[in-house]
């Protein structure tokens, strides 16, 4: 496998569109299920109502990966989420979703070898404005 | 002098410390260090500048690399444009051998660190690929081992002669300065850094109720 090749063939071309309309209920009850007690987060009569900065996580796309990509990731297991916060999300918007493959690079470990894909979701609300970035990381062991 | 020669910032993938964090946990702390270098996993960090930051706080910090080889991973101090042309810091199964060359061509070091680590350490792979030429200073304390791992890297370095460095291996704020490199001249730049580690002016301490202590 050379993940070079993969990078050059597969990073940076978008791959799944997908749009959520924001509802607060919803938003509440992730914000109570983090734990959050701020009322920005957790009253909906706040004048400041948001979602948390971390409620883009919950969300997935159509696909994990481009139609096609040659790496079985059935065997992959999650390497996590991060979650870059760029605006607040409102009870009443509706987030567009795109996914493209951000980076894939390999790395050794005291577990030994590992392949990771890092697969970017970017949100954008009903004027066209960056709200949050996804990074999830999907590894495979390779050796 | 007191370095911690390896840490990692937000721009290694796996890091999660921001460098104005390191800096002001070893402030509110009072970790007992005058500054740390960030070797970033796979690369090294032309774009960061953190001039104003040691200004700020009074640390020096430098910048190095962390590769991997056969042989494990790789500490470079002293990347010039030429070194990174030399080899591709990307790559995960770079020659010891040409990283060593390559660097001490270049004008710096290369250390070995974590030698004791499965996998990704020079002890696991000397067994099976032989003993390695042009290797002057290894890591022996690392503030991320477990078990044995230091106690192993320190064999190694009794039995071969090598000089030895500390460092924490941070990824978060912290573990900054749990283990570091005691340097016997004053330095103030990488250059005087790389020239320290080649007159094997240094010692590797781990920090114990607010000292510094030589490795056992």
């Amino acid at each position: 496998m050379d993940t070079g090749e993969l990078k050059r063939q597969w990073v940076g071309k978008t791959f799944d569109t997908v749009s959520f309309e924001i509802e607060a209920e919803t938003m509440l009850q992730f914000a109570l299920a983090c734990g959050e007690e701020l009322p920005r987060y957790t009253d909906p009569e706040d004048p400041d109502f948001q979602a948390v900065p971390n409620y883009t996580s919950c969300f997935h796309g159509t696909r994990t990966l481009p139609e096609g990509f040659p790496m079985n990731m059935e065997e992959s297991f999650d390497g996590g989420k991060c979650v870059e916060w760029k605006a607040p999300i409102r009870a009443g918007d509706t987030i567009t979703a795109q996914s493209h493959l951000h980076d894939v690079y390999e790395k050794t470990g005291r577990s030994g070898g590992m392949v990771f894909i890092v697969h970017r979701m970017q949100f954008t609300n009903q004027n066209q404005k960056l709200v949050a970035v996804v990074d999830w990381k999907m590894i495979r062991k390779t050796g | 002098m007191i370095l911690d020669l390896h840490s990692h910032s937000t721009v290694s993938d796996d890091g999660r410390a921001k460098v104005e964090n390191y800096c002001q946990w070893i402030k509110r702390k009072e970790i007992p260090i005058d500054g740390f270098v960030l070797t970033e996993h796979r690369l090294y960090d032309d774009a960061s500048d953190y001039r104003s930051l040691e200004d700020q706080f009074g640390l020096l910090i430098l910048k190095a690399s962390e590769v991997e080889t056969e042989y494990g991973h790789v500490l470079v101090f002293g990347v010039t444009q030429e070194l990174q042309a030399a080899f591709n810091f990307s790559q995960i199964n770079l020659s010891l051998a040409t990283v060593l060359e390559e660097s001490e061509r270049c004008g710096g070091i290369a250390v070995p660190c974590h030698p004791g680590r499965p996998r990704v350490g020079m002890c696991a792979h000397i067994g099976t690929r032989g003993e390695v030429e042009g290797v002057r200073t290894i890591e022996t304390l690392n503030g991320g081992s477990r078990g044995n791992e230091n106690e192993q890297a320190a064999s190694l370095a009794a039995r071969k002669g090598y000089a030895r460095i500390g460092g924490s291996d941070s990824h978060i704020v912290s573990h900054i300065g749990r283990c570091a490199t005691r340097l016997h001249a004053e330095v103030r730049d990488m250059n005087e850094l790389v020239a320290s580690l080649k007159e094997g002016g240094c010692e590797a301490v781990k920090l114990e109720d607010r000292a510094w202590i030589p490795e056992s």
